[in-house]
């Protein structure tokens, strides 16, 4: 077993980017960028921001992607892509459309400042099995779970409540850490 | 009727057994969309003829106003006014060409439908399942007003008011009203109101979504209500001529019909109506002040008023003709509804085709030039372009194509042969070709039919129910 447990690795809630459901992609913005000034002690940025509920347990994680995704065309366009599928038409023809509409749809400018005003609730992902930790659980339950679920963070919790955030960054440096020190010690 | 009633609700729940992965309940589609005491008010009705097989077997049934032909099995279903056609049934010793396979038919073909209700269906062709040779089966299923199940064996599907299927073999779909398929082979699908679906897997696929608040206008179909919009209105409206058609036991046709041509007795046909040499007219087809050249046909549920086809015209079953001039080798196909008027003509250029399922509705004259495809909603010459394509350019197609509501994948050429190949082989199979010795087709074999008929129990708790029968020659 390695020497690190989740809870010496994991961000904590405190200083992690946390938004109230009912804000705005926009509130959700701002208070990444809050963060990244007040907490940028190490070289890695924070890249999600966490939903909590009016009494403050997190009940889902918006991601740089999610925000990205809130300025793709919505339903009409999703059943459309949905039913070419379904009917037999390949990928490439549902993206060639896609990247055609794309072109012809209005500025970034205006989409962003649409998006800004969208809800946190409708693009946050709710947090999935795979994705809790116990604060207490190794590092190589960790990685086994980034791994299997293709996260990029772990919510860890102490039993009860989500107390921090695994990053995938913070994994990775505890991993290449370790590999230094097995390799001085040949 | 307590017997009837019975079999109604054990048909719906198998149906909604096989849509249960879709989440769809059938019943409040179809319950009291024909009130079971109706399926006293009808006899039934099969035709004799010594070109087709006869051979029906019809066990625990109701077939009020049902027609039949060839070889047919029913048991545990439900029929109200649908025709079962089995003019174009395999025969022993045939052979089904599929893909590299060489399949022989080792028994004739026979219709096989099996715990279903079908409502105003018409099911022609042949089982193009090439696991299924000598067995068009239908079962499990449930089909409304208008529906076409064409070449197109059907377990646990439900078919909307004017879909058609045609030459796939479909499980557990939901097929939306007005819609039409013709995809091989389809499986747990819900395809919506409104689409034309054509696809050949890697070849071509051609799919088309009307505009659903426009759709609705001409069809729409809500849980617990008939079918409505305007073309269920003109339905509705030429209805009674045909009641007196099926009500009349002796009938003789009413406008000269050449030796080589067939009307069919349960045809409606109005005055100034002309039929030339190789015509068919099939049952419940309306013509009236219809012109039809040499080789036309006008199928099931068909309707051609005041208007003039010059010759070679396919009319595909449940098409719809009004105030239109149409010239030679034009293809109008399933459930199409071309309306001109009076003073706003249509008319389109020869060697053109309709696609299945078209609309069009003009306010102003529209011409539609030669040897064009049209698909879709089209009231207008700009609804016309964005609807439409010369077929030479249609042919050159290789990739995609995006034009308004229809998406298009594949080989444009491909797509187009295979029409003309399947236009071709409708006017051969209906006798639009036949010289007067050779390439006879149903023009010329189904003009001497004899219609027998048959009734179900008057009273009792098997009220509405056929006794079994089995008839052979």
């Amino acid at each position: 077993m390695s020497d690190y447990l989740v809870k010496e690795l994991m961000v904590p809630l405190s200083e992690y980017a946390t938004v109230a459901e009912g804000s705005t992609l926009f509130d959700a913005v701002l208070a990444l960028e809050k963060v990244q000034e007040e907490f940028d002690h190490t070289k890695y940025q924070h890249r999600a921001v966490l939903i909590l509920d009016k009494d403050k347990r997190v009940i889902g994680k918006l991601s740089q992607l999610d925000v990205l995704r809130a300025l793709e065309p919505k339903d009409a366009d999703l059943d459309e892509v949905k039913e070419l599928l379904q009917c037999g038409f390949s990928s490439k023809f549902v993206r060639d459309l896609r990247k055609q509409r794309r072109l012809l749809a209005a500025p970034l400018k205006d989409i962003c400042s649409k998006a800004a005003k969208l809800k946190v609730e409708d693009f946050m992902q709710a947090p999935s099995e795979g994705e809790i930790i116990e604060q207490e659980a190794s590092l190589e339950i960790a990685i086994l779970q980034l791994v299997m679920g293709h996260h990029l963070s772990l919510l860890a919790t102490n039993g009860k409540n989500i107390v921090g955030i695994l990053r995938l960054t913070d994994v990775f440096a505890a991993v290449f850490h370790t590999m230094k020190e097995c390799e001085n010690t040949l | 009727m307590k017997e009837l009633e019975k079999l109604f609700d054990r048909v719906v729940q198998r149906i909604n057994i096989n849509l249960r992965e879709l989440d769809y309940d059938v019943s409040p589609f179809i319950k009291n969309l024909v009130p079971l005491k109706q399926m006293v008010k009808f006899y039934a009705f099969y035709g004799i003829t010594p070109h087709h097989p006869l051979n029906f077997e019809f066990r625990h049934s109701s077939l009020a106003g049902s027609y039949f032909l060839g070889k047919i099995r029913t048991s545990n279903s439900i029929l109200y006014k649908s025709d079962i056609r089995g003019d174009e049934l395999k025969h022993r010793g045939d052979i089904l060409c599929y893909q590299k396979f060489e399949i022989p038919v080792t028994r004739d073909e026979g219709i096989d439908i099996e715990d279903s209700i079908l409502i105003k269906t018409l099911i022609h062709n042949h089982s193009h399942d090439p696991e299924t040779p000598e067995k068009f089966f239908i079962k499990n299923t449930a089909s409304t007003h208008y529906a076409n199940i064409h070449g197109s064996p059907a377990d646990g599907c439900f078919l909307g008011p004017f879909a058609t299927v045609d030459l796939t073999t479909m499980r557990d779909c939901v097929i939306g009203d007005f819609s039409y398929v013709q995809a091989g082979e389809i499986a747990h699908l819900n395809i919506g109101p409104g689409t034309v679906w054509v696809r050949k897997p890697d070849v071509f696929n051609f799919l088309y979504r009307y505009p659903l608040e426009q759709l609705n206008h001409y069809i729409r179909f809500a849980a617990g209500k008939l079918p409505r919009g305007i073309i269920m209105d003109f339905v509705e409206a030429r209805k009674e001529a045909f009641q007196q058609v099926f009500d009349v036991v002796h009938i003789g046709p009413s406008v000269p019909v050449p030796r080589s041509a067939s009307l069919d007795r349960y045809a409606v046909v109005k005055p100034k109506t002309r039929i030339s040499e190789n015509v068919l007219v099939a049952q419940r087809a309306y013509l009236q002040n219809a012109w039809l050249g040499k080789g036309a046909n006008s199928q099931e549920n068909c309707y051609i008023i005041n208007s003039r086809l010059e010759g070679n015209n396919v009319t595909a079953h449940g098409a719809k003709i009004i105030e239109a001039d149409l010239g030679e080798n034009i293809f109008v196909g399933f459930n199409s509804f071309l309306q001109g008027r009076p003073r706003a003509r249509l008319t389109i250029g020869k060697d053109s085709i309709i696609m299945p399922h078209t609309i069009i509705d003009i306010k102003k004259p529209l011409t539609i030039p030669e040897a064009h495809l049209v698909w879709g909603l089209i009231t207008d010459s700009a609804s016309l372009l964005a609807n439409s394509m010369a077929l030479e350019d249609f042919s050159k197609i290789d990739g995609n194509l995006v034009k308004s509501n229809l998406s298009f994948e594949g080989c444009g050429a491909s797509f187009v042969s295979a029409f003309r190949d399947r236009i071709h082989h409708i006017l051969e199979a209906n006798g639009a070709f036949f010289n007067g010795a050779e390439n006879k087709g149903h023009a010329q074999r189904n003009q001497n039919i004899s219609f027998n008929t048959m009734q179900p129990y008057p009273a009792g708790k098997l009220r509405g129910l056929y006794p079994t029968i089995v008839i052979q020659p």
